[in-house]
């Protein structure tokens, strides 16, 4: 589904990824770990298509299309999803209308045909009961004011409509209570699924006891240094990263 | 140029041939043209029209339309409330306009048939001082028309009253001069929405003044919608007092013209009044706006709201000026003050100007302004989230401009004033 081959990234002219290799198969659970500056949210804002991130070799290909040839929203059509470490507020835009705006244009771009106002309704109220999301909140400005868990929270409803091919999550669970890692973690699992992938990027083992990785691979100045199963993670808890690195520069 | 008085007034003053209906009106108009001819001409060294491009007005000619025009083929718009007064070139038309079904109490309609009424004789003129500003002197030396309104002592209205003002086809451009006198009773209440259209009209000045008395505990919701032609002058001078407990909810949205400016002049004549002055302009290529406040806190315990917004594109200009005074003697005042732009092009530019000037010492009073451009942030969430650039881009601005439009009571207002600025948004 995802091949990312040889990929070079520059950020401000400084180089960050530096020769990335990852394959993610279809209804794959894959976390990506590593210690902080490695490179982990340059690799998930390259995928998402953020402006600024000059990739100077390499390529991504997604179901067999160039990915780094498609606008951000293009990314989205095709099944792309990035719920962000830091979800941005949007004062003044409502966050029912903008997941209606977000979810009609995806199922254009699908060829389906638009969510008249009840059935979208209906479908909201549906999803953000899996994640415990307040209905108050989706009468508010998007993430405006917004507690850390709810914003997260809201990332995984907007997945949860969009159905995406591929989400990525990164550090979707920085910053979350023990109850809100568990909300969260529940209604990413209710949306696993042999037809959608995820990548998820984080810290800690700690999200793995709840999401469990099909694969588990180390990050490490800019490249992948090592990948595995789940009992990596595990190791990894146990002894931090200065293993894997020291076995890699051997 | 000449520096004791404005050519460009004198000339526009020696072309009204037309006799003023009544005697005190002819006084009260050949004062102010006494006044006309000795106030000095606008410019750009007066620190009031220094960023405001004035110069280019005052080389506009224009004809002072001094009887009721010709109203054939004048289309007024739907309204949004079932009592709707048409002005066309700044005279009231009767048979554009329906009033039917409002309370017999309330006294609306033409001020030039209200001359006779004793609050009309008492108060015009009395707030908008023609000695000290030119278009005043201006607009009171051509006196003809414009909106009289007074709702008596304890009067609730709960509909709105609408009020447009069209122009006329001409073939020069037309000076229409509407001039308003809005009388509010004690603990009345009343919602006022006011449309300011093209009609046939095209490169006119519209010079209007409004001068509103606000009894005690009454309360006026104002909404203003300018929408000129674009090749339109506009200018609207208001002015305001208040009596104790009072409270004016003012929102002027500014979308038309080529030129158009704003003035509030504000003041107290009691304590615990309250006044709220928002306003949301959007201007682009050849257009300039322009708001000017003057808020004057001169008795304690009041409280005072500036909030306006502005959204620049293309080659637009804005220019905001806004001033609160608080005198020694208005302690307890609470006074707060917020401008801020967007602008989404690099050839769009805004002067901003928040003035807080204050006397006392136990006041709640904050000033600020921002001038920025839109988040990349944002947009690229919005992005992510399948929504397209030019999309996420009005989404943006809806939300920016929504914290005024969201102001407006009138959930069809709302909608309109949304609509007009999706219009404007879609050309960029």
């Amino acid at each position: 589904m995802l091949s990312i081959n040889n990929l070079h990234v520059n950020v401000d002219g400084k180089e960050i990824l530096k020769g990335l290799n990852l394959e993610i198969g279809r209804g794959e659970v894959h976390a990506i770990m590593g210690p902080n500056g490695s490179g982990k949210s340059t690799l998930s804002y390259v995928l998402a298509g953020r402006e600024g991130y000059e990739v100077t070799a390499g390529e991504i290909l997604f179901e067999g299309r160039n990915l780094l040839d498609m606008s951000p929203e293009e990314r989205a059509w095709a099944g792309i999803f990035l719920a962000m470490q830091y979800p941005v507020e949007l004062p003044g835009v409502n966050n029912m209308n903008f997941l209606r705006e977000s979810l009609n244009a995806i199922r254009k771009a699908r060829g389906e045909e638009e969510l008249d106002a009840v059935a979208f309704m209906k479908l909201v109220r549906e999803k953000a009961a899996t994640v415990e999301l307040d209905d108050k909140l989706l009468k508010r400005s998007v993430n405006a004011g917004f507690s850390g868990g709810e914003k997260k929270r809201n990332e995984i409803l907007q997945m949860a409509m969009l159905e995406p091919k591929l989400a990525i999550l990164d550090e979707t669970d920085s910053g979350l209570d023990i109850d809100a890692l568990r909300i969260v973690a529940e209604g990413v699992n209710l949306l696993r699924s042999p037809e959608r992938s995820i990548i998820m990027i984080t810290h800690y083992q700690r999200l793995l006891d709840y999401i469990e990785p099909d694969f588990v691979h180390v990050l490490a100045d800019g490249r992948i240094i090592r990948s595995g199963g789940k009992e990596l993670a595990l190791a990894l808890e146990e002894k931090g990263y200065a293993w894997v690195l020291e076995e890699d520069a051997a | 140029m000449n520096a004791s008085g404005s050519n460009w007034v004198l000339d526009l003053l020696s072309r009204d041939s037309m006799p003023a209906p009544v005697d005190w009106v002819q006084a009260l108009r050949r004062q102010a043209s006494d006044q006309a001819a000795t106030l000095p001409q606008p410019r750009r060294k007066l620190e009031t029209w220094r960023y405001s491009r004035v110069e280019t007005l005052l080389k506009a000619s224009f004809t002072p339309v001094v009887q009721a025009p010709d109203i054939s083929g004048q289309v007024v718009p739907a309204g949004i409330s079932p009592y709707k007064l048409v002005f066309v070139d700044g005279w009231y038309s009767e048979s554009l306009s329906h009033t039917d079904g409002l309370p017999p109490e309330i006294r609306i309609g033409s001020l030039r048939e209200h001359l006779d009424q004793d609050s009309v004789r008492k108060q015009l003129g009395q707030l908008a001082n023609a000695g000290e500003n030119l278009f005043t002197a201006l607009n009171t030396a051509l006196l003809n028309d414009g909106l009289f309104l007074e709702i008596p002592d304890g009067l609730v209205l709960q509909d709105p009253v609408e009020v447009f003002y069209l122009n006329s086809a001409a073939d020069t451009p037309q000076l229409a001069q509407p001039r308003n006198l809005i009388l509010v009773g004690k603990q009345a209440s009343l919602t006022l929405v006011e449309h300011y259209l093209p009609g046939q009209g095209r490169g006119y000045f519209h010079n209007g003044i409004t001068e509103l008395q606000l009894d005690a505990g009454s309360r006026l919701s104002h909404y203003r919608v300018q929408d000129e032609a674009s090749t339109a002058w506009h200018l609207s001078q208001l002015y305001l007092e208040q009596d104790s407990g009072s409270y004016y909810h003012g929102i002027t949205l500014s979308f038309g013209a080529h030129w158009a400016r704003t003035e509030y002049k504000t003041g107290f004549r009691a304590t615990d009044a309250r006044c709220d002055l928002r306003g949301l302009y959007l201007v682009g290529d050849g257009q300039l706006s322009d708001f000017h406040l003057d808020v004057h806190h001169d008795r304690p315990a009041c409280q005072s709201r500036e909030q306006f917004k502005g959204l620049l594109h293309g080659k637009g200009r804005a220019v905001f000026d806004g001033r609160i005074l608080v005198e020694q003697i208005a302690q307890g005042t609470d006074a707060q003050l917020t401008n801020d732009n967007l602008l989404l092009t690099r050839d769009a530019e805004v002067d901003t100007k928040p003035q807080l000037e204050i006397y006392a010492d136990d006041v709640k009073c904050s000033h600020g302004t921002t001038v920025g451009q839109l988040d990349p942030q944002q947009l690229f969430y919005l992005r992510t989230r399948g929504i397209e650039k030019k999309q996420a881009v009005h989404m943006l601005c809806e939300g920016y401009a929504g914290e005024i439009i969201d102001h407006l009571h009138l959930p069809s207002l709302r909608e309109q004033a949304t609509d007009r600025m999706r219009q404007a948004l879609e050309r960029i």
